[in-house]
């Protein structure tokens, strides 16, 4: 009798659950909704919430319904809501996946609202122009980043070498990097990470020589000579014990927790500027920002400002309009700047950047000045990367481990690379 | 004509419990419907919820879905390419039939040995049992991936104490050589599920079989061998059948311990990783239900055989 | 008859503790402590991680911290949009309705696979072992668009309901082998006194399994503890959030993470399992007494 009443406790305490949670839902539905999917961290949400009140409290009878997840989660979740046609109304969007949703017809374009709900004038254009995929606008940038290598300032110094310079060549590096090896001032402890799989830094590479990663029309844009003089240039750095050995750099998943640096294996690593708040609380020592060396004295950089992320209205929302106003408070209304930052790269409004530079902490502060101060090491804005690129990416890494384990050498590597990466571009 | 009569016969006669040769008959009857009536919450579950979505990823695996916009039938195009244009495929199968080889013999060996040395009254096996369970409720904790790196790290634990020996070893985790190795240590170490079942099952054993054989003076390595493990292949069968089965989807460790990625190398590249990268990762839903359809196929053959096997070493009790 | 046989099995097992030499038993303790240790020493770096700095966790190498800070429990239990305790709270009542589903459910299947005789059984058998061979992966946007057509989303009906229509075929399969091991004369016995199939499968079947039926409990209890896919996909709203999703939202491989919340909360979430564990096993191990002693 007892055990029936407690099972009997247990299913009605479930059903009040459900009723709950079915109410919570229903209630809501009266006032236009819009539902906001964004990855990121609670750092974030809270930043994205305070500003969605914001918005709430200027725009009465609105109510902003903000979900977010990890990045790893965030995509399974994404394709399955869209596939299911119950996506959100506005999709936080990565500038990796916005040609492969756009193209498929998963976002509204969003054209018809520039100069009206839209106003981002003032934003740089060539920003504006990366949330373009086949001459239509469907994202709208965040705010921009650039790829950077981080520095552990105090192992520099322990091993009594300069910090790396905007004139700081790869065979400076390569110097430097064996140096703080040599100087043995910490355990196990290298110059530099093996950057060879790392995308970003062979982009910035092969722009210094004219080329790019990927053609405007999804082609690959470099060829296997290339792919083995770049693969080459790192064995040699492994060879000199610049770099960390392969075993040490395959623990990098290219996040700040696997990253040589964080482990304490390695005095740089290679990342995007507004990550520099999540390294630091990782590591103790300072870190600082440097751009990518140079392939020579009178190499122009490779750099480039990149939209960090962009927001996207989803083509399945029953109101694109409400949903292209509520972006454009989020990036040009003072006060959601203020509240911003720049978590989520530095602003592309030059009106709100100027505004934010005073309440900016010493991390932000960096970033900022490291994004606008490139100058002519940074250049203009590839094409949005074709579909495919994930694929290709994880390619790069995988022949780069190959060649670093000893699978392959820098030649085969480059043939290789290339043939898988043209092979998947085809496919599409 | 004759059989209707005679059953109907039967059920009046079985219910009141009358004659043998009619009861038996009744009880025939009686378990047709009773045996649905049984099974009636899983055939709504099957017809109702599992039917549908794998009846539709079969439909998928001829089409080239992306996801997004509406599936377009392609007809045996996912399965050809598989079959002769996917190195990937075949790199992935290599892996994980390593994976099903390597982890389910020592994480069955290891669960049963443990669970007949706790079963048998080792003071304070009660904590014993809650300590070796521990590591299998972590499951596929986001913590595992930093645990495994603490401990298969060049300046890992196991290093640590490889270096008191002089050796000096690589990072293993992160090694193409050895990286499939530390998921099958994670694999037996979290040996909580076996084990349970195999001490469920040795605690289902009737007792008074040892006692008779005490009596006769068997030696227990006798009793062991006669009695504890006859009896225990049904559950020893379950356990192989339902782990072979588990190893060969398994997606979650290499997924955290790997990042997603299935490196170094692909050398943790499971087969269900793979298909998840080009499900979610490259929007191909069509061509990884084509991969799954070819690997139901796989596991069903080795399901399959196994019970066909099993008539010759699994004794039941009817 | 009957009773004969029930009694015999529902002795306890006598206890071998006597016939070990003392050598023996300490070298079998040896064993399992250090076996023990091997077991723990993961989750004992996880409890220290979860006390030291952030810049130390990942660096550091040692076991014990330079310094011993309960900040990170308080900030990962209040730290995100809600608590932690109403992640534990939604994860035990789909936790609990799990366990209750699988038992319930499972156990009625596994008794008409195991003990009835009907046409096409086998076939149905064959059908229910096919279901766990399907990755997940590739049935999960069909059943996603099946439960949102249902209006299910966003709720804990899609990982509730199909539980209670034995959907777990691993249970129904465990379940199978443990109701063949029971001997057959048992309901024969019962058949012959007249019981039907619902008396054999109530009076006979579940009293005698209990072991199994714990084993199911415990598993099925922990298995949704850490199922993180299901809630991923089908919990939309983070009130409705599990423990496992609340735990990976800590983590976010392109920005800041709070790895201290993480590990706090990790170690925070193994204590309902344990107890839960803790209690079963208990069931399992004394089952079959008890119900010696009720009869």
């Amino acid at each position: 009798m007892t055990m029936r009443m407690t099972r009997r406790n247990v299913l009605a305490g479930g059903a009040a659950l459900l009723s709950y949670s079915m109410l919570a839902s229903s209630a809501l539905s009266q006032e236009a909704r819009l539902r906001l999917l964004w990855w990121g961290s609670q750092a974030r949400a809270d930043r994205t919430n305070k500003v969605n009140q914001l918005f709430q409290s200027a725009n009465s009878g609105v109510s902003i319904n903000g979900e977010f997840l990890g990045w790893s989660d965030y995509w399974p979740r994404l394709a399955t809501q869209v596939a299911g046609r119950n996506a959100p109304d506005i999709i936080q969007m990565d500038y990796r996946y916005i040609v492969e949703y756009a193209r498929r017809g998963a976002l509204a374009p969003l054209n018809d609202y520039l100069g009206s709900v839209l106003k981002v004038e003032d934003f740089d254009k060539v920003q504006i122009e990366g949330g373009s995929v086949d001459g239509k606008l469907y994202g709208i940038s965040l705010g921009a980043n650039s790829a950077t290598m981080l520095v552990n300032t105090v192992a520099f110094e322990e091993a009594g070498v300069e910090l790396p310079t905007p004139s700081t060549t790869w065979e400076d590096l390569a110097r430097i990097g064996a140096e703080i090896t040599k100087a043995g001032k910490r355990k196990g402890y290298f110059g530099l990470s093996d950057g060879s799989g790392v995308e970003p830094l062979l982009e910035n590479w092969l722009r210094q020589r004219g080329k790019a990663l990927f053609t405007a029309d999804g082609k690959i844009a470099y060829d296997a000579n290339d792919a083995a003089e770049w693969f080459a240039m790192w064995a040699a750095m492994r060879e000199a014990k610049a770099c960390v050995p392969p075993d040490i750099q395959a623990l990098d998943q290219f996040n700040p927790d696997t990253s040589p640096l964080s482990l304490g294996k390695a005095a740089t690593s290679y990342a995007h500027s507004n990550q520099l708040v999540a390294y630091q609380a990782i590591n103790k020592d300072k870190l600082a920002l440097s751009n990518h060396p140079l392939i020579g004295k009178d190499a122009k950089g490779g750099h480039y400002r990149k939209p960090s992320m962009f927001f996207s209205v989803s083509a399945q929302t029953k109101d694109p309009e409400l949903g292209a106003k509520y972006i454009n408070f989020f990036v040009t209304d003072p006060k959601a700047a203020e509240i911003l930052g720049v978590e989520r790269g530095v602003p592309e409004s030059a009106a709100v950047r100027e505004k934010l530079a005073p309440t900016l902490d010493e991390l932000g502060r960096s970033a900022l000045d490291y994004v606008s101060g490139l100058g002519p090491l940074a250049g203009p804005l590839p094409p949005p990367p074709p579909s495919g690129a994930g694929e290709a990416e994880l390619a790069l890494r995988t022949v780069a481990e190959q060649v670093g384990f000893g699978q392959l050498d820098v030649k085969q590597g480059g043939e290789t690379l290339v043939n898988e990466v043209t092979q998947i571009l085809s496919r599409g | 004509m004759a059989a209707v009569q005679d059953s109907a016969v039967a059920i009046g006669a079985g219910a009141r419990g009358r004659p043998a040769a009619q009861g038996r008959l009744a009880a025939l009857w009686t378990n047709h419907g009773a045996g649905y009536m049984f099974l009636l919450p899983w055939l709504v579950g099957f017809f109702g919820l599992t039917l549908g979505p794998a009846v539709a990823s079969l439909y998928l695996s001829f089409t080239s879905f992306d996801l997004i916009r509406s599936p377009e039938w392609v007809g045996t195009a996912n399965y050809v390419r598989i079959a002769t244009a996917d190195p990937k495929f075949a790199a992935s199968l290599k892996v994980t039939f390593l994976y099903v080889v390597l982890s389910v013999p020592f994480k069955l060996a290891f669960a049963l040995f443990v669970a007949i040395l706790l079963d048998r009254g080792v003071k304070g096996l009660t904590v014993y049992r809650a300590i070796f369970y521990l590591p299998s409720l972590l499951g596929g904790s986001v913590a595992i991936a930093v645990l495994w790196r603490q401990l298969f790290a060049g300046d890992g634990l196991i290093n640590s104490l490889l270096a008191q020996f002089g050796i000096e070893g690589p990072s293993w985790i992160s090694h193409p050589d050895y990286s499939i190795w530390t998921l099958v240590v994670l694999s037996v170490w979290q040996f909580g599920s076996p084990m349970i079942i195999f001490l469920a099952g040795l605690r289902q054993i009737p007792t008074d079989m040892y006692e008779a054989a005490s009596l006769d003076g068997a030696s227990k390595f006798r009793q062991f061998y006669k009695i504890t493990l006859p009896l225990l292949t049904p559950v020893i069968f379950f356990n192989a059948v339902v782990q072979t089965i588990e190893a060969f989807k398994a997606f979650t460790p290499a997924f955290i311990i790997s990042g997603g990625t299935g490196g170094p190398i692909n050398s943790t590249l499971f087969y269900t990783l793979y298909l998840y990268q080009e499900a979610f990762g490259n929007f191909r839903m069509g061509y990884a239900s084509a991969l799954a359809w070819i690997l139901v196929l796989i596991i069903g053959l080795f399901t399959a055989f196994s019970f066909l096997t099993s008539r010759y070493w699994v004794h039941y009790d009817d | 008859m009957t009773d004969a046989t029930m009694s015999s099995i529902t002795a306890p097992p006598p206890s071998t503790n006597g016939r070990r030499s003392p050598l023996g038993s300490v070298l079998v303790h040896a064993g399992l402590i250090a076996a023990s240790f091997a077991m723990l020493y993961p989750l004992l770096w996880m409890l220290s991680a979860s006390v030291r700095p952030e810049d130390e966790i990942f660096a550091s190498t040692t076991l014990w911290p330079s310094s011993v800070d309960f900040a990170s429990y308080v900030r990962g239990w209040f730290g995100l949009d809600v608590s932690f305790g109403r992640f534990t709270w939604n994860s035990l009542v789909i936790a609990v309705l799990t366990v209750i589903g699988n038992v319930v459910a499972c156990s009625l299947a596994a008794y008409a696979f195991a003990r009835l005789r009907f046409a096409g059984r086998n076939f149905w058998f064959a059908m229910m072992l096919g279901t766990m061979m399907i990755p997940y992966h590739v049935t999960l946007i069909p059943q996603y668009v099946l439960f949102l057509d249902l209006g299910w989303v966003n709720t804990i009906l899609p990982l509730v309901v199909p539980k209670f229509l034995a959907s777990d075929a691993f249970f129904i399969f465990l379940m199978v082998q443990f109701f063949r091991g029971i001997p057959r004369e048992l309901d024969e016995a019962a058949m012959m006194d007249g019981c039907g199939p619902w008396r054999i499968y109530w009076k006979i079947m579940l009293p005698l399994s209990l072991p199994v039926l714990a084993t199911a409990a415990i598993f099925s209890f922990i298995w949704t503890w850490d199922d993180f896919f299901g809630p991923l996909i089908y919990l939309n709203d983070m009130n409705t959030y599990t423990i496992q999703l609340g735990l990976r939202t800590f983590v976010d491989s392109s920005s800041t993470s709070d790895w201290g919340g993480l590990f706090a909360m990790s170690t925070l979430s193994l204590v309902p399992v344990f107890f839960f564990f803790l209690f079963f096993q208990r069931l399992l191990i004394e089952g079959i007494a008890t119900t010696g002693m009720k009869r």
